[in-house]
């Protein structure tokens, strides 16, 4: 197995809905897409990915049809409710006001320690 | 928001299939294994690479399914019918647990209502915890009283109290209205309801001028006269009464819950009137007797006031006679010390005897958890190694142990409730409020909490073990764990049980000593007549008199009865006359130095008493029917006093002075020592004095005894036709002397029966908790035995191994117990009647019971023990 990189906690939420918010997609194509986008850094295992969807389904983010793959076979598509983007918005706020101050930290520690 | 809220419900509504998700998941691993073929895998090794990345199914299946909204719930309700299919699997096991549970919670919350009722009660009175009771007391009277000769002296110079007041007692009283009704007058001082903090619900207190002699007649009437008579008819403020034939105004209502501070019954508060100036010269110059009740300063203390009334009791000492000075105390104890006594100490022996029980009982519940989690070990580590988390496990033992707690608390409501039920009514009348005492809630809630904590305590102890991989791979489970834990408990149950069990028989050995001991006189075929004469009716002595003497006449017309005694008052126990043994002058001899030689008993009786209890007269006459008209005075004294008083002479011809300024009496006779105390009393030196046919003789109460060869229910009809034809407004009162005696044990026999109640039930649960761990042990080692067996071990080594793991808990628990009994029954020590706190055939006994009880325990799982088949115990897994 590649050296998997822990996702903070919450991320992993952050990017399905992120992947979602491009097209509908099934479980294996969202995992597919965020280890494409990621170059490989990020890869999201089966275990952690389908509670994810769960939930996020549950709670109304996202929702789920029956559909035809690309090769034709039934597949379960997740896609981006209202609520769902509204969520996306607030969350990648909150993910920015995160980075930003995670990045003035980490930069500025060495200054302060000068 | 609203959507949001739907979609949880929908969701939590309808359930996702199974296949969905299944269908969803193999869609997964068929595109990974679509993507191995594509970078270039054969199809077997592709589906081979996507499966292992793909990982556990099952594990996945179950983390989508947490995140169903509810889940939580739905685990909860898959928790509790787990656990109710385990129970109903092993009956044996939660039937035990809860019984334990229920006789453990319930017999803690029924003594503790009661006891509550009688030592922590709220007292009706404003700021209760500053009313003190205050007097001398001596060695005839050892309640605290005081005399209307220094009473007063003491308010007006008294210091550490805001305020002093006093009653005069209860006396029967006649309401004589249409319908005469016999009623209990009170009489107290002005201030009373002030100092006591008690306020009238209806109406006013007493004025100061209603509490002066020839003031005008007032009463306070008690909630119950004004329901029961006046149908709390608003108008009884200032409603004149007939009391005893005179007019008395009703001027207020007394509260609900009033009482009198010495919890005599009262229907009617009057003021006292008393004449402070003459206090000097009546009653032989010391004045009424009075009982007085004080309330403290604020901050001051009952010892810190008993201190600063020195200087008023050294008024008070002055007028007591020289004789007799250094026989009176002063003491000052607060109203509920005063109230509850001789009660406390029964309490507080029943409060400990049911801890003790709801201790063994959480033992015993412990115990049963921890033999049953160890015997189900295996079974957590198979559901931890299929998935089950840590939290899970655990979720699911509590939820077993809050079942059966719920089952035992619910069991323990009904318990209680019945056990409190039998306690008011086997309890003797003497116990103060047992009628009023209901469950306590309060403490039926700590009893089901501290045995839910013994529960979850021993529930959650294995289970926050993290199950162990060998216990799987392992043939038989690991029978060491927490094995320890469980000895102790059995230790700790078998030394509280041994604790309980001496001091159960301590008070049964002190029970049938008190039945069994010799009263000195007949009590089988002895009726006992008491009538009350109405004062209106018998005001002077010569009339009390004249109603005797037609009375004892036509009772000796009754047909079966051989005897007719009057008396003054009966054996054993009870109200009776009595002096100072130093008050005693024989002609002849000097005074006795005072203070000296105890109290002595005196009876005022006819010569038909005697023959009645069939007192022996053991030296002398007894009184003649002659003499009672003679203008001598006669004596007859006890065989105790008479060695006291003439110890290698004879008494009979002698002259005595009984008291200070009693004619002298020529003794007659001696009779045979009675048993005069209370039954667990120590007797006192006797005399009789006859009552003769003068007015002077008969100013004190009246008892009649009568001998009959008939069986009683026969002739106390015929008693009551008698007394009605001389007057048939007198109440009669016909009581067996056998009934009177059994009355007077009923105390004892109530504290040794609940005690005995305790042991036994102590007992059974600490025997079923060293059964339940010997039964386990037994099994536990099944293989082990099956080992030694096969090496040559005979079955006797197994039996000497099984029952010798067990005694030697016995061992140590009785011994341990042994040491604690000696120390509790101290305690006892006044509750007990001619046996020593330390009876040596008491504690034998008991230890030998409680070995042969408990190893008749540990024999029979031992026996299964000796009956395993090597061969078969070897082959199991």
């Amino acid at each position: 197995m590649p050296p998997s990189t822990d996702l903070l906690q919450g991320t992993l939420d952050l990017l399905i809905l992120k992947t979602l918010a491009l097209e509908p997609m099934h479980g294996w194509g969202i995992a597919q897409r965020i280890q494409q986008v990621s170059k490989d850094v990020l890869q999201v295992g089966q275990g952690s990915l389908y509670p994810a969807l769960h939930r996020l389904e549950y709670k109304g983010w996202i929702e789920s049809d029956w559909g035809a793959s690309e090769n034709n076979r039934r597949a379960k598509f997740y896609s981006l409710t209202r609520a769902g983007e509204r969520q996306l918005a607030a969350e990648l706020q909150h993910w920015d006001r995160m980075s930003a101050a995670i990045a003035l930290v980490l930069g500025g520690a060495p200054e302060g320690a000068a | 928001m609203m959507g949001e809220l739907w979609t949880r419900l929908r969701f939590f509504v309808s359930r996702r299939s199974r296949g969905e998700l299944d269908e969803e998941l193999q869609f997964h691993v068929e595109q990974s294994t679509a993507a191995n073929i594509a970078a270039g895998m054969t199809p077997e090794a592709a589906r081979r690479q996507a499966l292992v990345e793909f990982g556990g199914v099952e594990r996945t299946r179950e983390e989508c399914n947490e995140q169903r909204p509810g889940w939580l719930m739905e685990t909860v309700v898959q928790d509790v019918r787990y656990a109710l299919r385990g129970f109903r699997r092993n009956p044996l096991f939660s039937v035990t647990v809860i019984a334990t549970l229920a006789l453990g919670i319930g017999a803690t919350t029924a003594v503790f209502s009661v006891v509550d009722r009688i030592l922590f009660r709220d007292l009706p009175y404003g700021h209760a915890d500053r009313l003190v009771s205050v007097g001398l007391v001596q060695s005839l009277e050892k309640q605290e009283f005081t005399l209307g000769s220094f009473y007063y002296y003491w308010k007006d110079n008294q210091t550490p109290f805001e305020s002093i007041t006093q009653e005069g007692g209860v006396e029967e009283c006649d309401l004589t209205e249409q319908n005469p009704t016999r009623l209990n007058c009170a009489s107290v001082e002005g201030d009373f309801l002030l100092t006591m903090g008690i306020a009238p619900i209806r109406g006013r207190n007493f004025l100061p001028e209603e509490d002066r002699p020839n003031g005008p007649m007032v009463a306070l009437i008690s909630y119950g006269l004004w329901l029961t008579h006046y149908n709390l008819d608003a108008k009884i403020l200032d409603k004149v009464i007939q009391i005893d034939g005179k007019p008395v105004r009703v001027v207020g209502v007394l509260p609900k819950d009033f009482e009198m501070p010495r919890l005599q019954a009262a229907d009617i508060v009057v003021p006292r009137k008393i004449d402070v100036g003459v206090q000097h010269k009546v009653n032989s110059g010391i004045g009424y007797p009075m009982w007085a009740f004080a309330r403290l300063k604020p901050g001051v203390s009952a010892e810190q006031a008993q201190a600063a009334l020195g200087p008023v009791y050294e008024y008070a000492q002055k007028i007591i006679p020289p004789e007799i000075r250094k026989d009176f105390h002063l003491k000052v104890r607060s109203l509920r010390d005063r109230q509850i006594q001789d009660v406390r100490l029964v309490a507080w022996v029943l409060l400990g005897a049911a801890l003790a029980v709801l201790m063994i009982a959480c033992a015993n519940v412990a115990s049963l958890f921890l033999t049953r989690a160890a015997a189900r070990e295996r079974e957590l580590a198979v559901r931890s190694a299929l998935g089950a988390s840590r939290g899970r496990l655990i979720r699911q033992t509590l939820t077993e142990a809050l079942l059966l707690a719920f089952a035992g608390a619910a069991a323990g409501c009904v318990v209680a409730e019945i056990l409190l039920r039998v306690f008011v009514a086997i309890a003797p009348a003497g116990v103060p409020f047992l009628d009023k005492a209901r469950l306590d809630p309060r403490i039926l809630v700590f009893a089901a909490l501290l045995s839910l904590a013994c529960g979850v305590m021993s529930g959650l102890v294995p289970a926050l073990h993290r199950p162990r991989a060998i216990v799987l791979a392992a043939r038989s489970t690991n029978s060491g764990a927490h094995a320890g834990l469980r000895r102790s408990l059995v230790v700790a149950q078998i030394a509280i049980s041994m604790v309980l069990l001496s001091s159960a028989t301590l008070l049964l050995r002190s029970f049938r000593n008190l039945q069994g001991q010799n009263l000195g006189m007949q009590a089988s075929g002895v009726l006992t007549v008491r009538m009350s004469l109405t004062r209106d009716r018998y005001a002077s002595n010569e009339k009390k008199m004249e109603f005797y003497d037609k009375a004892e006449a036509a009772l000796r017309r009754v047909p079966g009865v051989t005897a007719v005694g009057m008396s003054d008052s009966l054996p054993p126990g009870g109200w009776r006359g009595g002096m100072r043994y130093a008050e005693i002058r024989v002609e002849g001899r000097p005074r006795t130095p005072p203070g000296t030689g105890g109290a002595v008993t005196s009876r005022w009786v006819t010569p038909d008493y005697f023959r009645a209890l069939r007192i022996a007269i053991v030296q002398g006459r007894n009184f003649t029917e002659g003499e009672r008209d003679s203008s001598e005075h006669w004596m007859v004294m006890s065989k105790l006093l008479a060695s006291r008083l003439f110890p290698g002479e004879d008494p009979v011809g002698q002259r005595v002075q009984p008291g200070l300024d009693a004619p002298w009496y020529t003794v007659v006779g001696v009779a045979a020592n009675v048993k005069n105390a209370e039954l667990n009393g120590e007797d006192t030196p006797e005399f009789y004095t006859l009552r003769r046919n003068f007015g002077a003789d008969w100013g004190s109460h009246s008892v009649m005894v009568l001998e009959t060869g008939l069986p009683p229910e026969t002739v106390a009809p015929w008693v009551r036709t008698q007394i009605a034809t001389i007057d048939p407004t007198v109440p009669v009162d016909v009581e067996t002397m056998q009934e009177r005696l059994s009355t007077l044990a009923d105390r004892p026999r109530f504290e040794t029966a609940l005690l005995g109640f305790f042991a036994f039930t102590g007992l059974m649960m600490a025997v079923i908790g060293l059964y339940g761990v010997t039964a386990f042990m037994v099994t536990r080692r099944t293989q082990e035995v099956g080992v030694r067996m096969a090496l040559g071990a005979s079955r006797i080594n197994i039996l000497r191994l099984i029952v010798g793991e067990g005694m030697r808990l016995i061992v140590v628990g009785g011994a341990v117990g042994l040491g604690a009994a000696l120390g509790v029954s101290q305690v006892l020590k006044s509750l007990l009647f001619s046996v020593g706190p330390h009876d040596p055939a008491t504690f034998v006994g008991v230890a030998a019971v409680l070995g042969l009880v408990a190893l008749a325990a540990t024999l029979i799982p031992a026996r299964s023990a000796m009956q395993v088949e090597p061969v078969v115990a070897l082959r199991c897994d």
